[in-house]
């Protein structure tokens, strides 16, 4: 078989067997469809009590846009997807550590990191079917629409995907030596989800919390697609933000990868992987 | 000769974990690594030996037993060899691949059973559980299916192969551990304590498939506290204790070894205290003496070197004290016995 060949086969054994796992939880699955929902409903009150004529005004001065409704749509989704790359993997691993699957993965003579990356494609499907709820429901609910290039929106998420997978890369070393980051999802669930402005314009933040907010390359990729998507104007030039983008990528994916392989060489010399 | 499984010297060394359990009986670094003196050195942090010196040869086809009590290093050395963990000091090599240096061509002659019963999926079917694991060894789909089929009936899955594996019974799930192992047929096998927990029929099943797969010239390392399994299936058995080898030999070597010293049991009635005479037999060790109040009678252990020159003058002196003997047998040491003999100590508590 050929190198690539083999490797998609081996990636859609990891997605098929994980989406088998997620229908033998049924209601779970459910829920976890649905949630997101649940959330925006007030949201969409909220913005509505603000809004005369379905524009916000106050909100179209800041942004640029007066459909607050699609802008943190937008938002939560591209979130959703930053989500599933950087918290998928090392999600994934820590349920495969516990139940005691994971020893039984790593004797297989394939790269590690070809086993996480098929953990988080994964997670992108289950986000990907995810969005297709949100996108009906959000329609037939809320009456929304999003009639705009998605393809060219796409193009900035894809580089900040890749350099997400490096940070869930090195993600997923952290939980291999310290079995459980639940503080470090916290905190970093903070830094990514907030403060890169995924349900507001982080125009609004004060000085201090918008530099950390500019020092996130995700603020810049959540910024270039509702610019393209809403036609408002970007924080920076679409151009620089690409290439934040580009840079970003390239830098976090090596590094990611290179603190898994040191952590997953520690492991072996310490034994941790197999206390639980 | 080839050897399949070899071990040179292998060494783990653990950092003493700091607020966990206290290590069995494994042993502690220098004690005077205290906290104080690890602030200006931190390479002297106290370490737990796991596994000492430790060195196997295993040949092509053999069946190898480690047999030792908890905390001996067992799953340790196996853990090394399955390439999950970095040995200290030492080298290992499996099919003459070393298991630092060629880690993939290594897992790909292996097939591992550790900690079996949690170790598939329990929320997917046998069937897709042997899927999944096929497909991470890239058997291609058609093979896949026929060794899958195949396993199945041999294990004796087949009837629940399309049932999850939550709802198996623990011999089931270890049998199925066990499948996925055999999946890319491989030469070696590593089986950590493949029968623990289980009923004894269900272990007495798998014993009778490991021989089978000794029988179809795989090379198989088994762990396990059983003697009984250790004696039963293993070619060569080494015995482990502290994380170190203390014995290595053939299951009938290890027990004749300690044929130099017999345990002679006699039951005999109407006698006084036998102590004082029954030391003076040529050739005894040592004499225990037991007066059982109800049947009235005596019951003599005997430590000695020759049964055979000893038991006519045991039985004159029995029966010139007026004695008279009920039972006389001598009995066959068992590997407990030669565990004992080596540490003082029985395999299990
Ligand atoms: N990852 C680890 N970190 C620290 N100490 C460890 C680790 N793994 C094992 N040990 C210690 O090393 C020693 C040997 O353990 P091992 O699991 O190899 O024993 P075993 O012979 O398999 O015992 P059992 O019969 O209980 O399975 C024990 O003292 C154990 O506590
Ligand atoms: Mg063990």
């Amino acid at each position: 078989m050929s190198g690539l060949l083999a490797t998609v086969r081996i990636i859609w054994a990891i997605v098929k067997k994980d989406l088998l796992v997620m229908l033998r939880y049924p209601l779970n699955t459910f829920m976890m469809m649905v949630e997101p929902i649940m959330w925006l409903t007030p949201v969409y009150f909220l913005g509505r009590a603000f809004s005369s004529n379905s524009v916000a005004r106050g909100f179209l001065a800041t942004t640029g846009t007066g459909d607050f409704m699609t802008f943190v749509l937008l938002g939560t989704i591209a979130q959703s997807y930053i989500s599933a790359a950087f918290w998928g993997m090392g999600m994934a691993l820590r349920n495969d550590m516990t139940s005691g699957t994971l020893e039984a993965n790593w004797l297989a003579p394939v790269s590690r990191l070809l086993l996480l990356f098929g953990k988080s494609v994964s997670s992108l499907v289950r986000t990907s079917l995810n969005l297709v709820v949100i996108l009906a429901l959000g329609n037939q609910l809320f009456g929304l629409e999003i009639s705009a290039p998605f393809w060219k929106a796409g193009a900035y998420l894809l580089p900040m995907l890749i350099g997400l997978y490096g940070f869930g890369f090195a993600y997923a070393g952290l939980v291999l030596l310290l079995k459980d980051a639940n503080v470090l999802t916290d905190v970093t669930n903070f830094l990514v989800s907030t403060l890169s402005g995924s349900s507001f314009p982080v125009k609004v933040l004060p000085t201090p919390l918008l530099m950390i907010s500019l020092a996130l390359p995700m603020t810049y990729g959540l910024d270039a697609i509702r610019s393209i998507l809403l036609g408002i104007p970007p924080l920076v030039a679409l151009g620089w933000e690409s290439l934040i983008l580009i840079i970003f990528a390239l830098v976090f994916s090596l590094a990611g990868s290179y603190i898994f392989r040191r952590v997953d060489q520690h492991v072996r010399r310490t034994g941790t992987l197999s206390m639980y | 000769m080839s050897f399949m499984i070899e071990a040179l010297s292998l060494h783990k060394e653990f950092p003493a974990r700091k607020n966990g359990p206290s290590p069995g009986n494994g042993k502690n670094g220098d004690p005077r690594n205290d906290g104080g003196q690890r602030l200006f050195s931190p390479k002297a942090r106290p370490q737990l030996v796991a596994v000492e010196d430790v060195s196997l040869t295993i040949q092509s086809g053999e069946i190898f037993g480690l047999l030792g009590p908890n905390g001996a290093g067992k799953s340790t050395t196996i853990r090394m060899l399955a390439t999950l963990l970095e040995p200290s000091r030492g080298t290992a090599r499996i099919a003459g691949f070393d298991v630092v240096r060629q880690p993939q061509a290594v897992r790909r002659r292996l097939g591992t059973v550790l900690g079996g019963e949690r170790s598939t999926y329990w929320k997917l079917t046998g069937r897709e559980n042997l899927e999944y694991f096929a497909a991470l060894y890239q058997i291609p789909g058609g093979e896949a299916r026929l060794r899958i089929q195949e396993l199945l009936a041999r294990l004796d899955l087949e009837a629940k192969a399309n049932e999850l594996v939550e709802r198996y019974s623990s011999g089931m799930k270890q049998r199925l551990a066990l499948a996925r192992a055999l999946l890319p047929r491989p030469p070696v096998l590593l089986l950590d304590e493949p029968t623990v927990g289980l009923d004894p029929q269900s272990a007495r099943n798998l014993r009778q498939i490991i021989r089978e797969l000794k029988e179809q010239g795989h090379t198989i390392l088994l762990t396990t506290h059983y003697m009984e399994e250790a004696d039963q299936l293993s070619d060569r058995i080494a015995i482990i204790d502290h994380g170190r080898v203390i014995a290595l030999d053939t299951p009938r070597a290890l027990k004749a070894s300690l044929t130099q010293q017999e345990v002679c049991r006699l039951e005999a009635a109407g006698l006084p205290d036998p102590k004082p005479w029954a030391s003076q037999i040529p050739g005894v060790q040592e004499v225990n003496c037991r007066f059982l109040t109800e049947s009235q009678t005596w019951e003599v252990t005997l430590h000695l070197k020759d049964y055979r020159a000893a038991a006519p003058e045991l039985l004159r002196l029995v029966t010139e004290q007026g004695g008279r003997v009920i039972q006389l047998s001598v009995k066959e040491p068992t590997l407990e016995d030669v565990f004992l003999s080596l540490t003082g100590k029985a395999l299990r508590d």
